[in-house]
């Protein structure tokens, strides 16, 4: 219990590290920036207590608002998929899942996780930007920049992905 | 409770993902000042329109009450309009040239208008009640008139009203003449039609024709002389054969007759109390 909670702990720390020093220095033609901190919801097995995510999530926004310029954006969305991935992941887990089986490349084969990231990171960066811009004047402006972010932080929530499988975590 | 609790305890994620929701929506908007200022547009707009529909379904519920209101108002302007519509009628009335005649006729005698109580046109004696009486100044024998002609003689008087015996009574007779010739006769009803009178005892070598003017003759004291009767419309003989017997149309309506006016002559006493004296010396010499 004690393990898997400091386990979370330093993926979290690691993951919001990571967000604040590199990625959200990355501005790709003034559009691109890749949010690969929602990593950490995707981590959290089948049959986690909801209230457990729900938390974690909220923190989780709430570390990586606080050097960034709009406060709340990154809580509200992290809180936000917090709440429907337990959902989402009991869809997409086979019918045979076994109770506390963390999603992966090995429990959901590589097509399962690319599917159950690819909805997950759409519906987070989505939920983001919404809130960042919080209106629809520039609807492409807003489309190019949502869009090219969700790509990167998809590939980057793979690749992450792929490294915790080949050394598990 | 227990209900209520087993909801919670099933559903309990929801009201944390809501109160952490909430939470982080109350930072967006505190910390960044774009999105405060549409979040305070945007409820400003959602609250004027709430308040919009709240005061159009409170108006929609005090409709009944303003219906009544409107009911009661609209009776009362409706019985008002009807009043003033009254009042400008007989304002306005277009007066025909026997109207005017006959207010020039009456222009030197006293004129007290009343109104119609009760009347009847189609029993053989008819009578008529008006609102005048003795505390008017109302006397028996004086005459009653309209616009459009005479109406009858007051046969009795109490404080406040007047019993009238119209010209549609078997015992009412009243001496007329005919307009431009002096030739005199006695206006009676036959208990036929409320339209038409007979004036009997028109000498035979008298000259006149249907349609000719029959007027009062204002001997005795009760109607001036000239007052507007009616028209010839037809010519008989009399019973014996000695004079002519005229079928004269009325100048007015008794089946709609509403104000009337009762002439008082400035002489009529005098003229009685004479004639009276004059009656008790005959008796005397007899």
């Amino acid at each position: 219990m004690i393990i898997r909670f400091l386990q979370r702990l330093l993926w979290m720390l690691a993951l919001v590290a990571a967000q604040i020093l590199v990625f959200n220095h990355v501005h790709i033609y003034g559009y691109t920036t890749p949010l690969p901190f929602v990593y950490l919801l995707l981590l959290f097995p089948l049959g986690t207590e909801r209230w457990n995510i729900l938390l974690w999530g909220f923190v989780c926004g709430l570390l990586c608002d606080i050097t960034s310029l709009t406060l709340g954006v990154g809580m509200a969305a992290m809180t936000f998929v917090a709440f429907i991935q337990p959902p989402l992941l009991q869809l997409m887990l086979p019918k045979d899942a076994v109770e506390e089986m963390q999603p992966g490349y090995d429990t959901m084969g590589f097509w399962g996780y690319f599917r159950y990231a690819f909805l997950l990171t759409f519906i987070f960066v989505f939920t983001y930007f919404l809130l960042q811009v919080f209106n629809f004047f520039h609807p492409l402006h807003f489309l190019i920049s949502m869009l090219s972010s969700w790509l990167l932080t998809f590939i980057f929530v793979l690749a992450i992905e792929a490294m915790r499988y080949k050394a598990p975590l | 409770m227990r209900n209520l609790l087993d909801f919670l305890a099933k559903y309990y994620h929801w009201l944390i993902f809501l109160l952490l929701e909430v939470v982080s929506f109350v930072l967006l908007f505190q910390f960044n000042h774009y999105q405060n200022s549409v979040w305070l547009t945007t409820a400003n707009t959602v609250v004027g329109h709430i308040d919009a529909w709240e005061r159009n379904l409170l108006d929609y519920m005090a409709l009944g009450d303003a219906n009544r209101q409107l009911t009661q108002r609209n009776l009362f302007l409706e019985q008002n309009n009807a009043a003033l519509m009254r009042q400008i009628q007989e304002l306005t009335h277009d007066s025909t040239r026997t109207e005017l005649l006959q207010a020039q006729r009456l222009q030197d005698v006293d004129l007290m208008p009343a109104e119609v109580v009760t009347n009847s046109v189609l029993r053989k004696n008819n009578w008529m009640t008006v609102s005048a009486g003795s505390l008017d100044g109302v006397e028996p024998e004086m005459g009653v008139v309209c616009g459009t002609g005479i109406v009858g003689i007051i046969l009795a008087v109490s404080d406040h009203f007047s019993i009238v015996t119209p010209l549609l009574n078997g015992n009412s007779s009243v001496s007329c003449r005919l307009r431009g010739s002096s030739y005199i006769g006695f206006l009676r009803w036959d208990g036929r039609s409320p339209l038409y009178c007979i004036l009997d005892d028109i000498p035979r070598h008298a000259r006149f024709k249907v349609g000719d003017i029959v007027e009062t003759s204002g001997h005795g004291s009760t109607f001036p002389a000239g007052l507007f009767v009616g028209r010839v419309s037809a010519i008989e003989n009399s019973d014996d054969g000695l004079s002519y017997r005229l079928r004269v149309h009325l100048g007015m309506d008794f089946s709609r007759m509403q104000r009337v006016c009762i002439v008082r002559q400035k002489f009529q006493q005098e003229l009685r109390n004479l004639e009276a004296k004059a009656d008790s010396l005959n008796n005397e010499e007899q």
